[in-house]
C-alpha cells in the first residue's frame, strides 16, 4: 500500500503552491529569475501582468513537456522544451499586444525575455520531464503563482515608497508632502529593486530559520 | 525506425505544431493589434501638440474622439501646397493640422521616420503655425536602448523641444539638433534656442535623430515657409483624404 502512493505521485495542489509560495520560492529562495524582478517591479500593473504571463507559459509548458514526456528523444530535451517554451511566450506576448497594449509598452523586451528565465526552464527540466500532466501542471501554476507574488510584493514597496502611489493611485496624502515628506527616487531605479529583493530574501531565511 | 529518424520526425512535427500555433495566435489577434497601433499612433500625435495631459491616462475612445475632433491629415506636395482631389502625382507628403475647437490650426504636425542606432525612429513633430517654433515632440516607435537611447520616449527629454526654433534671428533654416549633454554647458549662447538637451551614454542615437530630424525638417521647408510667410496654409475645399491605415 505504501508503494502504491509513491508510485502514484498523488498531485495535492495546495501542498505545492504553499511549497512555491513559500518554504521553495524561486525568488526568494531558489534566487531565479532576479533580472526580471529588477525590471518589471516599477509599478504594480506591470509586476501582476508579469507575474501572469510567467505563471501562464510556465504552467502550460510543464503541461506540454509533460504529456510529451515518453514522446521526446532524450539527444534533443532541451531543444524541445525550449521551443514549446519560445512558442508559449510569442503567443502571451501577441495577446498582451492585442489587449493589454500600455502595460506591454511598458513591459517591452521583458515578455520576450520570458523565454530565458530559468525558473521555466528550471521546471520543465527537473519537475515536468519526469511527471504526470496534472502535477506537472500544478507544479507550474504553483512556481509561477511564487514568483508572481514575490514580484507584486516588490513592486507594492518600489510603488508606494518611490512615487506615492499603489496601483497608479496616490495614497499618500498631500498633508505628508506640505510637511516636507518626499518620494524615494532611489526605490525607482534598479538598485532600489536589488535592495527591497535583498530585504525579502533576509526576512525570508530569518523566518526559516527560527521555525 | 532509426533513434535519429525518429529524432528528426519528433522535431519535424514538434515545428510545424509550434508554427502551427503561432500563425494561429498571430493573424487571430492582428486586427486587434493594428488598432492598438493605430490609437497609438493618434496619441502621440495629440501629445506632440501638448493637446493631452502628461499625467493622466485616456482610454482609446477618448483618443478617438479627440482625434477625430482636432486633427486633420492632409498632403502636400513639393511646393509646399495642399493636395487637392484625390490626385496622385508621386511625392506626396503626409501631415496633419491641429484645429484647437475647430477654428484656425494651432500647429501643424510632421510625421518623424529618423534613422536611430538600431532600427528606424518613428514620431511627430509639431510646430507652431509662425512655421519656426517647435510646439512638440513624440516618439511612438524605436528600438534604441532602454534607459539610454530608449529615452527619447520619455517626456523629460520630449519636452525639451517645446519653444525651440528652427530657424535663426536671420530666418534661415537651421534645424533643432540634439546637444551632447546638457545645452547651457555644451553649446554657445546665441545657438542655444536650436539645440535642446542630449541623453547621457547615448551620442549616436542624438547624432542619428539630429540628422533625421534636419532631413525631414528640410524636406518640409517648403510648408513652414507657407507657414513663415503667409501665416497659414491655404486648404482647398476638396482636400485628398487620407489613408486611416497605419504607414508601419
Amino acid at each position: 500500500m505504501q508503494d502504491l502512493a509513491v508510485k502514484l505521485t498523488p498531485v495535492r495542489p495546495l501542498r505545492a503552491i504553499t511549497e512555491a509560495l513559500w518554504r521553495t520560492n524561486p525568488i526568494s529562495k531558489q534566487v531565479l529569475g532576479i533580472c526580471s524582478a529588477l525590471a518589471v517591479t516599477v509599478q504594480m500593473n506591470t509586476a501582476i501582468v508579469m507575474g501572469l504571463a510567467l505563471t501562464f507559459v510556465v504552467a502550460f509548458s510543464n503541461l506540454a513537456v509533460a504529456c510529451l514526456r515518453h514522446a521526446i528523444p532524450r539527444n534533443i530535451r532541451i531543444i524541445t522544451e525550449v521551443a514549446v517554451i519560445a512558442t508559449l511566450v510569442i503567443i502571451a506576448d501577441e495577446f498582451l499586444k492585442a489587449f493589454l497594449f500600455d502595460i506591454s509598452k511598458q513591459l517591452s523586451v521583458f515578455v520576450g525575455l520570458i523565454i530565458t528565465n530559468c525558473i521555466v526552464m528550471g521546471r520543465a527540466e527537473t519537475f515536468a520531464i519526469n511527471n504526470s500532466p496534472p502535477a506537472a501542471f500544478v507544479d507550474g501554476l504553483a512556481n509561477g503563482l511564487g514568483y508572481a507574488s514575490v514580484l507584486v510584493g516588490v513592486a507594492f514597496f518600489r510603488e508606494l515608497l518611490g512615487a506615492g502611489k499603489i496601483l497608479g493611485h496616490a495614497v499618500i496624502p498631500q498633508a505628508l508632502y506640505d510637511l516636507g515628506y518626499r518620494d524615494m527616487g532611489l526605490m525607482l531605479l534598479a538598485p532600489g529593486a536589488f535592495i527591497v529583493i535583498g530585504l525579502f530574501v533576509w526576512l525570508q531565511q530569518t523566518l526559516l530559520k527560527s521555525r | 525506425m532509426s533513434d535519429a529518424a525518429k529524432t528528426v520526425l519528433f522535431a519535424t512535427v514538434l515545428c510545424v505544431a509550434c508554427s502551427l500555433l503561432l500563425t494561429l495566435a498571430s493573424t487571430g489577434l492582428k486586427g486587434f493589434q493594428q488598432k492598438n497601433a493605430l490609437v497609438d499612433q493618434h496619441r502621440n500625435i495629440l501629445l506632440a501638440v501638448g493637446a493631452l495631459e502628461a499625467d493622466r491616462g485616456y482610454d482609446a475612445e477618448e483618443i478617438e474622439a479627440l482625434y477625430g475632433r482636432s486633427i486633420r491629415c492632409l498632403y502636400v506636395d513639393a511646393t509646399g501646397a495642399v493636395v487637392s482631389g484625390d490626385a496622385s502625382q508621386g511625392g506626396e507628403l503626409p501631415m496633419y493640422l491641429y484645429l484647437k475647437d475647430g477654428g484656425e490650426p494651432a500647429a501643424y504636425i510632421i510625421p518623424v521616420d529618423s534613422r536611430g542606432l538600431w532600427g528606424r525612429i518613428k514620431g511627430y513633430l509639431a510646430l507652431e503655425p509662425d512655421g519656426a517654433t517647435v510646439a512638440g515632440f513624440a516618439v511612438y516607435a524605436h528600438a534604441e536602448t532602454p534607459g539610454l537611447g530608449g529615452e527619447i520616449e520619455r517626456r523629460w527629454f520630449q519636452r525639451n523641444f517645446v519653444g525651440k526654433r528652427i530657424v535663426n534671428d536671420a530666418g534661415e533654416f537651421v534645424s533643432v539638433r540634439i546637444a551632447k549633454g546638457a545645452v547651457k554647458d555644451a553649446v554657445r549662447q546665441e545657438l542655444q534656442p536650436h539645440f535642446v538637451d542630449g541623453i547621457s551614454g547615448a551620442t549616436f542615437t542624438g547624432t542619428f535623430l539630429s540628422q533625421g530630424l534636419e532631413s525631414i525638417l528640410q524636406t518640409y521647408e517648403p510648408v513652414s515657409l507657407n507657414f513663415r510667410t503667409r501665416g497659414m496654409l491655404r486648404i482647398p475645399e476638396n482636400s485628398k483624404v487620407c489613408k486611416t491605415s497605419p504607414s508601419s
